[in-house]
């Protein structure tokens, strides 16, 4: 087909603004799903987006359409994923784009993830069509939110399209501003070839699947292609194009969307933000690559039952597969033996890969409380990274730790304003300024520790705001800060996986009410048991979890012995789900204990 | 050697349900009482029938509420029992009563026809408590039982007791104890409150209009007890029961030195010829279950049997340490162990076995291994390894 009738884009939204029933509706219009095999959110692959009404990961699609001047189009949707630590993923399909369209619900107007996704597609220098979605609720302002958008993008409100994605309504007009605004793509068919990977996902017939954009050149099913960066050559398994199953054709030139099935067992050959060329004649300079994401979270992952790392090492590996921002490597604790240091975008990432490895491998995992990465800089002049608490050297030993901070941007209704500054200077943020949307809604800009709002910073600010308010942020810069780490000991054995790093200010307050949850939390043993916190050497607070003192079953009557023994069985189960450390059961959530602290005050 | 079967019988009515009870046991349906005569009496031809001469040397009468059977019916189950088994002459034969159900007239009657143990529901002396399990009886109407059971002849007489109750103090503890002990009884149970699902007790604490019952105080509860039956020379031979010497319940030991017993009636659980089995729980299903029977069962089964197990030797081995473990005084015997398994218990359980030993819950020496003292409150956590 003529490059000229092809259109690359995007749909860009913050969560819930109805981006995924909008790409539904697309692929009904275009009849690329039938409405028999239509199922909600199409795109969501994955049962875990499905559920949570979140996508995850990017997915292309192509759609044909005769648009209302009679000629016929190919159309790629490239959804994306709104979720704020998926930001990177989102980046990266929009490079795959020549425009966007930005969907804002009707009602909410604007929020921190619209606003993040806009700066992205400016960046990348993308056409930007606004849509005002749900415009068939009953609280919807379709016009104060045109305005809104006007204000931001400098584009007039009296043109921006007003739909509902839901019933319908104005659907067919989002095609045609498409085909009208988005321009087609450029790049030149007979240069050699230059496809960038802007996505993958594992096959197990198939291998990895490069989802590419074909920037210059063409790729034929024969060719012998090269990845540029890692420099591995393969023969294509097949390449084809998502309609949106897997099809297979022969050939994807310049300005086309679709897919290369790799053969490769592993992400390691054909990396995400690659460059896909030639064998023989190649292109010389890749394409603009990616940077690699940076993990912002990191925790610990054990199997809870010893025998079953191996099993996690294969589910984390196949993960990854998937999953290329998944980092993780080995990493021993004394008290839960052999398992993984595992970095996340965020703390949303890190709950879906838990999920993930529950549900999709049936392992039961303990993770630690999720920590920072800090910089420490010793009196020997060395600079050290540690991203978990139980490697911090010695206090003696350090000059200085740098923890990071982010910049964040609170999105609310006004009225909530004294709500978020309270809960931001608790948090040790430092405020920054206020923006004005409109008369009613702003935008709080802060800077804070990124270790104070990634354990449960977003629960308490939807919580204090009755759910109005987004956030964004944006990593600042490391900063000294006065950080102790604080030892839990358990029967007078500091125990490393419940080892955290904490404002010294804070110290006291964290260290009394992690030892009041953990003696809530451990059960009852055989002899008193000591739990207490020590900031440096020091102990600063102190509880005991007295001895157990009666253990006994009731009544057995009229000699039902299976009954008692399939008592005991299960109570024996439960407690080979617990951790021994030295002689104590340690139970599961006290590893996570520190999520739970700051629940009551 | 031979050894003699218990025989269970299970009698599944009851007047009220008590507000902790979760046994298999219904109320208002006195007309199934005569046709589950019938049916327990077919079901104990079956048995025996299956089993021709099998010597019997203790049968219970067990609940529900015995005490609503008619002494004739009492009778003819009794009477089935000696013609299809070879029941021996000095067999305990006990039933289990509440206090009010009964009067003297009745308890002659059931120990001329050879009831010769029994077992009064007491569970306190405290008429909150009563009233709480909503029990139909007060404290005189159990020492009136009692002297009536005396009077009618009945040299061995157990009374039960519940501790660890929802509001219950240490006093109130020790008064229901004293009020006990002054009847004299020569067996006593005390069972700590175990909160039964779908119980009313249970949803009551659940839902927070009663307290849980403290573990600490349930515990100085037990020891008091300990204490204060010691001072009245019973002995404690179990961990929930103690007696006058030869007022152990031989029925019960069968259970703890884990050897056979059958279970007749429905909801009845049996051990016998390496298979554990339970009957069916509804008495309609059971009395179905026993109509118009001609084919024989193969022993212990019967055409009552819900589900049944063969018990391997591993759990043969569990079932006997977490039964004979219980019993405080004779724990386990090392020897009869080996004879019993091949086996040395000390060398096949070696690592719990000094763990226990070391905290002080289990003691051992060549020729028992039994809980100890301390142990007896604990003994769960031991069982729990040994399953
Ligand atoms: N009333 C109404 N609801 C809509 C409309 N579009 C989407 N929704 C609803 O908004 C919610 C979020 O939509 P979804 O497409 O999952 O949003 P996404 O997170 O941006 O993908 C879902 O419950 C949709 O049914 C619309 O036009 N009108
Ligand atoms: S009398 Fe016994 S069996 Fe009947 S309800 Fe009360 S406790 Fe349960
Ligand atoms: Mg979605």
């Amino acid at each position: 087909m003529n490059r000229d009738n092809i259109r690359n884009f995007s749909i860009i939204a913050h969560v819930d603004h109805g981006k995924s029933t909008l790409a539904d509706r697309l692929l009904q219009v275009t009849g690329t799903v039938s409405a028999r095999d239509m199922q909600e959110q199409f795109l969501d692959g994955m049962d875990l987006e499905r559920e949570r009404g979140v996508t995850i990961k990017a997915s292309a699609v192509r759609m044909n359409y005769r648009a209302k001047n009679g000629e016929d189009y190919i159309i790629n949707l490239i959804d994306t994923p709104g979720h704020v630590d998926f930001t990177y993923e989102v980046s990266r399909a929009l490079q795959a784009c020549e425009g966007a369209v930005l969907v804002v619900d009707a009602s909410q107007g604007i929020e921190a993830q619209t606003l993040s996704n806009v700066y992205l597609a400016l960046e990348q220098d993308l056409e930007i069509i606004p849509v005002i979605n749900k415009i068939d609720l009953p609280a919807a302002r379709p016009d104060d939110i045109a305005k809104e958008v006007e204000d931001l993008l400098g584009i007039s409100s009296g043109e921006m399209l007003r739909i509902s994605a839901k019933s319908g309504i104005g659907v067919q007009d989002v095609l045609e501003a498409v085909i009208e605004r988005v321009p087609p793509p450029k790049g030149d068919l007979d240069a050699p070839l230059r496809a960038l990977v802007f996505d993958s996902h594992y096959d197990s017939y198939k291998g990895v699947v490069a989802y590419i954009r074909v920037i210059d050149g063409k790729l034929n099913k024969n060719d012998v292609l090269k990845l540029m960066a890692t420099n591995a050559r393969f023969e294509p398994v097949e390449i084809g194009i998502f309609s949106p199953g897997m099809k297979v054709i022969d050939s994807l030139g310049a300005g086309e969307v679709g897919y290369v099935a790799t053969g490769f067992k592993t992400v390691r050959e054909c990396r995400v933000g690659d460059t896909l060329t030639l064998d023989v004649n190649g292109a010389q300079t890749p394409l603009p690559g990616y940077t690699q994401v940076k993990p912002m979270v990191y925790a610990g992952i054990y199997p809870t039952e010893n025998d079953d790392y191996s099993d996690l090492r294969d589910a984390l590996e196949k993960l990854q597969l998937n999953d290329a921002s998944l980092v993780y490597e080995p990493e021993t604790s004394q008290a839960l033996n052999f398992g993984f240091r595992v970095g996340f975008l965020g703390l949303f990432h890190m709950e879906i890969v838990q999920e993930r490895l529950e549900r999709e491998y049936d392992l039961d995992i303990l993770a630690t409380a999720p920590s920072v990465e800090y910089q420490v800089l010793t009196r020997t002049n060395e600079m050290l990274t540690v991203d978990s608490p139980a490697h911090l050297p010695d206090e003696g030993t350090i000059q200085e730790i740098r923890e990071p901070w982010m910049k964040i941007q609170i999105y609310t209704p006004q009225e909530y304003i004294g709500a978020i500054m309270d809960l931001v200077i608790k948090k040790h943020g430092e405020y920054v300024t206020t923006e004005y949307l409109d008369k009613s809604r702003v935008v709080l800009h802060y800077r804070i520790p990124l270790a104070e709002i990634i354990i449960d910073f977003y629960d308490r600010l939807k919580s204090v705001t009755r759910g109005y308010a987004s956030l964004d942020y944006q990593f600042d810069e490391y900063r000294p800060g006065d950080l102790v780490k604080l030892d839990i000991l358990v029967n007078e054995e500091p125990v490393d996986a419940l080892a955290l790093i904490v404002h010294r200010d804070d110290a006291y307050h964290k260290g009394q009410k992690l030892v009041s949850k953990l003696k809530e939390l451990i059960p009852r043993q055989m002899f008193v048991v000591p739990i207490q916190a020590a900031a440096g050497k020091r102990i600063i607070s102190r509880a005991n979890v007295s001895a157990m003192r009666k253990d006994v079953l009731a009544k057995c009557y009229g000699g039902d012995i299976s009954r008692k023994k399939k008592l005991l069985e299960k109570q024996k189960k439960g407690k080979k789900r617990m951790k021994m450390i030295g002689s104590v059961e340690l139970p599961q959530e006290a590893f996570m204990a520190l999520l739970s602290l700051d629940d009551d005050d | 050697m031979i050894v003699p079967l218990a025989i269970y019988l299970h009698i599944p009515f009851c007047r009220t349900k008590c507000t902790y009870c979760a046994f298999n046991t219904y109320t208002n349906m006195d007309s199934l009482i005569e046709p589950f005569v019938d049916a327990l009496i077919h079901e104990i031809r079956i048995g025996g029938e299956s089993k021709p001469g099998q010597a019997v040397g203790t049968i219970f009468f067990g609940g529900g509420t015995p005490s609503l059977l008619t002494p004739e019916q009492i009778e003819r189950i009794l009477a089935a029992i000696s013609t299809y088994f070879d029941v021996m002459l000095d067999a305990e034969v006990s039933l289990e009563a509440n206090p009010n159900d009964i009067t003297q007239e009745y308890l002659s009657e059931l120990r001329q026809k050879g009831i010769n143990r029994l077992s009064l529901g007491m569970q306190s002396a405290n008429s909150s408590e009563l009233k709480l399990f909503a029990r139909r009886h007060d404290n005189d109407q159990t020492a009136r039982a009692v002297s009536a059971a005396r009077a009618a002849g009945f040299d061995s007489l157990n009374l039960d007791l519940i501790y660890g109750v929802p509001h219950q103090t240490l006093s109130g503890w020790d008064w229901s104890l004293q009020q006990m002990l002054a009847l004299q009884p020569d067996h006593v149970s005390l069972y700590a409150l175990g909160l039964e699902d779908g119980t009313p007790m249970q949803e009551w604490v659940a839902k927070g209009r009663l307290p849980t019952p403290d573990e600490d105080l349930a515990a100085d509860m037990y020891e008091l007890a300990t204490e204060k039956l010691a001072g009245a020379a019973y002995e404690q031979y179990e961990i929930s029961n103690w007696s006058k010497p030869g007022h152990t319940c031989r029925h019960n030991l069968q259970y703890w030195r884990n050897l056979p017993y059958a279970g007749y009636g429905p909801g009845a659980h049996g051990y016998a010829d390496g298979v554990r089995y339970s009957t069916v729980l509804s008495p309609q299903r059971y009395i179905k279950a026993l109509e118009n029977v001609s084919d024989p069962s193969v022993f212990p089964h019967t055409p009552a049997t819900h589900e049944a197990v063969v018990v391997d030797r591993s759990a043969e081995i569990s079932e006997t340490l977490i039964m004979g473990l219980r019993l405080t005084q004779e724990g386990i015997n090392r020897k009869t162990f080996v004879q019993r398994f091949g086996i040395d218990l000390v060398e096949l359980h070696q690592e719990v076995i000094e763990k226990y030993v070391n905290y002080g819950l289990l003691h051992v020496d060549t020729e028992v291994v039994r809980i100890t003292q301390q142990g007896r409150l604990l003994s769960n956590m031991i069982f729990r390894e040994l399953v």
